[in-house]
């Protein structure tokens, strides 16, 4: 798409030069983007998102520098940034597929530091065999299944083979995912594969094959802006927690382990927010809270999201 | 290594310091003048202007917090206003404060000491700031000019007036001449000298130092020199000094007394702690080298000056009408250190004429790191000896004697270098009357 | 024999910022302020405040650059540097003449706007729009400066209006805005305690302070806010505040510990409604586990 957006968008300018600035070029497309986002449209606002990988023989082909693999997770870092600043109730997890199998990489969390750091461990896995788009779908799906009926479930699947190898038939897990309102995009590295683009099409989602590394991320960051909500999502209030935060002088209180910091090295510290339910230490927002499962947030949380919601008006030059 | 010739290591280092340019700011330039002139000049609210930007990050906010206030201020309480973390900036700068007596120490009746702003300082500042006072740059008794010049006028007279003295100082005959006045100014500051044969004026060392340097500094170094050759002429050293502040505080293209137009050169004087930092506003001249990581140097120039001064760091290979090519080698570079240049001039030259293209770089670098890691590195592979003045202590009756002068040496750190098996030391020059007395103390 | 002994003369690090560092000052002008319905003479001082301090940024570094806006009760306008023509100021007596030209300007601008906009209507001061101003001027002067040159940006509101909660999202769009572009935003609260704003600080790490009394407005001004962001490390400064981020419901604008959120426009309630009152979803019937005791209740 963006391509078609280049294609377009060269122009003479008044002496005769191309017009050749690739930032003016993508922020024209950004500009277009916006200004196609309707308000009134539904939008799944609680996004649950599964990253499927491929990790397969395929991704070590040098096409993209320095290596498929090594370019995919560069930018897959940036992604996962952009996507917490940008929706930051939502959450995500990664699973790769290779050697016919799939595997967790990272479940569906909110912290946006663990998956870069389980995304970045990637680059020392042995990229074997073939990739099994079914595994990978099916342990997506038995995830996202258990999700509330509010929660927009989503698959983006970054492929770089132009096959699979799939136990049964694939065609039944296209027909569940549609069932359960997974929507399911493909990024295609390579060539297009039918299949992929059946899954795309038949679950409501984006199909595309990059160019470069370049039209690769801006594919990649087409995701970050929420999706139109799925016929089947419900709507419902949910229960949320605003905590306080609790204030270093009070030096009364103990300094207590976080209820979050189980990997890292436990620190510990006075400041920090308490669950209003039952109490439980966390030192970061949002999170949702171990001890009785009420999401954690604040009100700036909640308000980051909005701009999706109720877009501003477009801006206009005007000349000072 | 260090034990032999003491004597010539000595003549060694004031030879490398005769061949450097010495390049001092205002700051330096202030603090060598005695306090009645200090004083003397801070009658004037631009001098006081020019000092206070002059002054460090933090010393500026100090001054401003204490502006407004009568009282000497308790030196604790001027403490407690930087963080701990910073305590030895904090040092500094009131050292610095002190030493261009902006402001002085002062008893507290509680019998606590404080600092209180000088006086005069205090008062003009405040006039610069606030208004009060009489106005000092004569633009308000002036009608409006008919034949304003503008701004690109001005910018473009003075930069070819300033090349004109640049390419007199090489020689080049591509422009006029330069007033003998000037002349006198470059020879007394050692940037050209007499030949001995013709008498002609050449470039010295110091002047292809001279000339790698910023234009502000070039001009704020030129200026000094002519200052001072001031009092020689019979001239009121604080007089000129505050001509030149005024002349800098006045607003460009702006006609003033009815004679001249202050050009962005004069401008820019009392900037010269910030040359790093282009002007947002400001048209700058446009770079012309491009450096690439393969130690190449592109010059699109056609002017023999820039060609000579590319030509002190780099071997050249092809010019063309528009373009000179040159390569940087560990042999072009260290000829031009040895030759008194430093790696920091080079790097700073290529990086201020940078092409505006090598600005644009992804990294926002202009020049490759490893072409400005390679030359730092050239330069220190020539620093591998440094030199100090010492005095050489030998033939210790016992060891006990030798340990007690070692120790002594030591904790006053005057200790330079020893030899436990041959009862030798070596201590700075410094604390030699010093270690003498507690010798003749001790035996 | 490598025991050679140098003293150690190190001069301390001196860090020095020589960025350029360009201010833009908000100054609310609505004369519908409480403060200024009480007592309209209490703009004259803030505005000399103001300027006294926007000049003392001047003072701090020759590039320094300055913008001065007003903020009035239906429009935001640039006093400094105005919409016309600089005015052809004469120095008229010691200060420097770049300082007269800020104070002239900033002065005729506010007049011209003061007569311009005098309706009884009490309307509250657009400060979002405001800042969302500033921000697109700071992000043209980025745009058009020379390639390598650093410029430190930031905004500081002088304000004594109240909060209200009618601007939030725009306000909250600002300040995500801010903090995108690393634009600092300072707030100084002359009258009332500003909650939403002091939010701001905290999200674009600015600093807030609301001033105890107005009579000393420019020392606070020039010990707070005079630092740019990186020398304030090195100060001591007031400490940040802790924010109160929990939300305001959308139905009584009362803070809550637990409420009920909207999964489609992500509205707040205090209480559960069937209905959300901004989108008009329907919401699907709440858990049966707590709806089931209510129902046994009714038949008994």
């Amino acid at each position: 798409m963006a391509y078609l957006i280049t294609r377009e968008a060269i122009k003479e300018d008044d002496e005769g030069f191309l017009e050749a600035s690739i930032a003016d070029i993508i922020q024209r497309a950004k500009r277009k983007r916006q200004a196609l986002k309707h308000g009134s449209q539904k939008l799944g606002m609680m996004r649950h998102l599964y990253i499927l990988l491929d990790c397969s023989d395929s991704m070590s082909n040098q096409d993209l520098k320095p290596t498929r693999l090594l370019c995919t997770l560069k930018l897959l870092e940036i992604f996962i940034e952009e996507f917490f600043d940008q929706n930051p109730i939502s959450q995500m997890g990664v699973i790769i597929m290779h050697n016919k199998r799939a595997e967790k990489i990272s479940d569906l969390a909110g912290n946006a530091r663990k998956h870069i750091k389980y995304t970045n461990s990637l680059n020392r896995t042995s990229l074997i065999g073939e990739p099994s788009l079914q595994n990978g779908l099916e342990m997506a799906l038995s995830s996202l299944k258990l999700l509330p009926s509010h929660a927009s479930r989503e698959i983006l699947v970054i492929m770089g083979s132009l096959t699979t190898c799939d136990p049964s038939d694939i065609n039944v897990t296209i027909d569940n995912l549609k069932q359960e309102g997974v929507r399911c995009s493909v990024i295609g590295l390579a060539a297009e594969v039918h299949v992929c683009r059946k899954i795309a099409n038949q679950t409501g989602g984006v199909y595309n094959v990059i160019l470069d590394d370049s039209h690769f991320k801006d594919l990649l960051f087409q995701q970050v802006d929420p999706p139109p909500a799925a016929m089947c999502l419900e709507s419902s209030l949910i229960k949320m927690g605003f905590p306080h935060q609790i204030n270093v002088e009070g030096s009364d209180e103990p300094l207590t382990i976080h209820v979050d910091s189980t990997d890292e090295s436990s620190k510990l510290t006075t400041g920090g927010y308490y669950c209003p339910q039952c109490f439980s230490k966390y030192c970061e927002l949002p999170v949702e809270c171990r001890a009785c499962g009420l999401t954690l947030v604040s009100a700036p949380h909640l308000a980051r999201s909005y701009h999706h919601l109720f877009s501003c008006l477009e801006l206009c030059r005007t000349t000072f | 290594m260090a034990d032999n010739g003491l004597g010539s290591s000595n003549q060694e280092s004031t030879l490398i310091r005769q061949n450097n340019l010495e390049c001092k700011n205002l700051y330096d330039y202030l603090k060598t003048r005695p306090p009645n002139i200090l004083e003397k000049l801070y009658n004037h609210p631009t001098i006081c202007l020019a000092v206070y930007r002059e002054l460090p990050e933090l010393a500026r906010q100090y001054v401003i917090r204490i502006l407004f206030v009568d009282q000497p201020v308790p030196q604790a309480v001027v403490a407690s206003w930087g963080s701990q973390a910073f305590s030895k900036e904090h040092v500094y700068v009131s050292k610095v404060l002190s030493e261009l007596s902006v402001w002085q120490e002062a008893t507290i009746p509680g019998g606590l000491l404080g600092w209180i702003l000088s006086p005069t300082f205090k008062k003009n500042l405040k006039v610069a700031l606030l208004g009060g006072g009489k106005a000092w740059s004569m633009s308000s008794a002036l009608e409006a000019d008919s034949k304003a010049r503008d701004v690109t006028f001005l910018d473009a007279y003075s930069l070819e007036r300033w090349e004109c003295v640049l390419h007199y100082m090489v020689g080049s005959q591509q422009q006029e001449g330069i007033s003998a006045d000037a002349v006198r100014i470059l020879l007394h500051a050692g940037l050209m000298k007499r030949d001995e044969d013709d008498g002609s004026p050449v470039i010295t060392r110091q002047g292809f130092q001279f000339l790698l340097l910023d234009r502000q500094a070039q001009v704020w170094h030129f200026l000094l020199q002519y200052l001072d050759t001031v009092e020689e002429r019979g001239l009121d050293l604080v007089e000129c000094l505050t001509f030149l502040f005024q002349l800098s505080f006045s607003t460009l293209g702006k006609r003033k007394a009815g004679r001249f137009y202050p050009t962005r050169l004069a401008l820019n004087i009392t900037n010269s702690q910030n040359k790093n930092t282009p002007d947002i506003e400001e048209d700058t001249p446009k770079g012309y080298i491009v450096v690439e990581t393969n130690y190449r140097v592109y010059a699109y120039t056609d002017s023999n000056l820039q060609v000579a001064l590319i030509g002190l760091f780099t071997e050249l290979m092809y010019r063309f009408p528009n373009l000179v090519v040159g390569v940087i080698t560990r042999d072009s570079v260290r000829q031009a250190l040895r030759g008194g240049i430093t790696a920091d001039q080079i790097i700073g030259y290529l990086k201020q004429h940078a092409h505006v293209q090598m600005l644009h770089a992804e990294n926002r670098q202009p020049l490759p790191p490893t072409v400005v890691d390679q030359i730092k590195l050239w330069e220190l592979e020539r620093n591998r000896l440094t030199y100090n003045e010492g005095v050489l202590y030998s033939q210790f009756l016992s060891q006990a004697d030798f340990n007690v002068l070692k120790e002594y040496a030591q904790t006053n750190g005057s200790l330079i270098w020893y030899n436990k098996e041959r009862r030798t030391l070596v201590i700075n020059k410094s604390a030699h009357d010093d270690v003498k007395k507690f010798l003749e103390e001790i035996f | 024999m490598n025991n050679i002994v140098l003293p150690s003369e190190k001069q301390p690090e001196i860090t020095s910022t020589d960025e350029t560092s360009l201010l833009v000052v908000i100054l609310d002008s609505n004369p519908g302020q409480k403060m200024l319905r009480e007592n309209p003479h209490v703009l004259t001082q803030c505005v000399d405040s103001v300027i006294a301090f926007a000049n003392s940024h001047l003072m701090q570094k020759a590039q320094n650059k300055l913008a001065i806006m007003a903020c009035h009760s239906k429009t935001s306008q640039f006093i400094y540097p105005g919409p016309s023509k600089p005015l052809d100021v004469r120095q008229v007596d010691g200060q420097y003449e770049a300082f007269t030209i800020v104070e002239k300007t900033t002065k005729h601008n506010l007049a011209k706007l003061l007569s311009s906009e005098n309706s009884a209507v009490i309307t509250e001061s657009l400060l979002a729009g405001a800042i969302a101003m500033a921000l697109c001027y700071i992000a043209r002067i980025q745009r058009i400066k020379p390639p390598g040159a650093k410029l430190n940006c930031r905004i500081l509101v002088v304000t004594g209006s109240g909060s209200s909660a009618s601007q939030y999202m725009n306000y909250m769009n600002v300040f995500f805005t801010a903090q995108k572009q690393n634009v600092v935003i300072d707030v100084c609260a002359l009258d009332q305690h500003l909650s939403l704003l002091q939010q701001g600080c905290d999200i674009t790490n600015g600093l807030y302070l609301k001033v105890p009394q107005l009579q000393g407005l420019l020392q606070y001004l020039l010990w707070v806010f005079l630092p740019e962001p990186p020398i304030r490390e090195k100060l001591v400064l007031p400490p940040p505040v802790k924010v109160d981020y929990r939300a305001a419901c959308f139905c009584h604008r009362e803070l809550i510990d637990i409420g009920f959120v909207c999964s489609v426009c992500l509205s707040i309630f205090c209480k559960f409604s069937p209905i959300c009152t901004t989108c008009h979803t329907v919401f699907k019937v709440p858990a049966p586990l707590t709806v089931k005791p209510k129902k046994k209740k009714i038949k008994l």
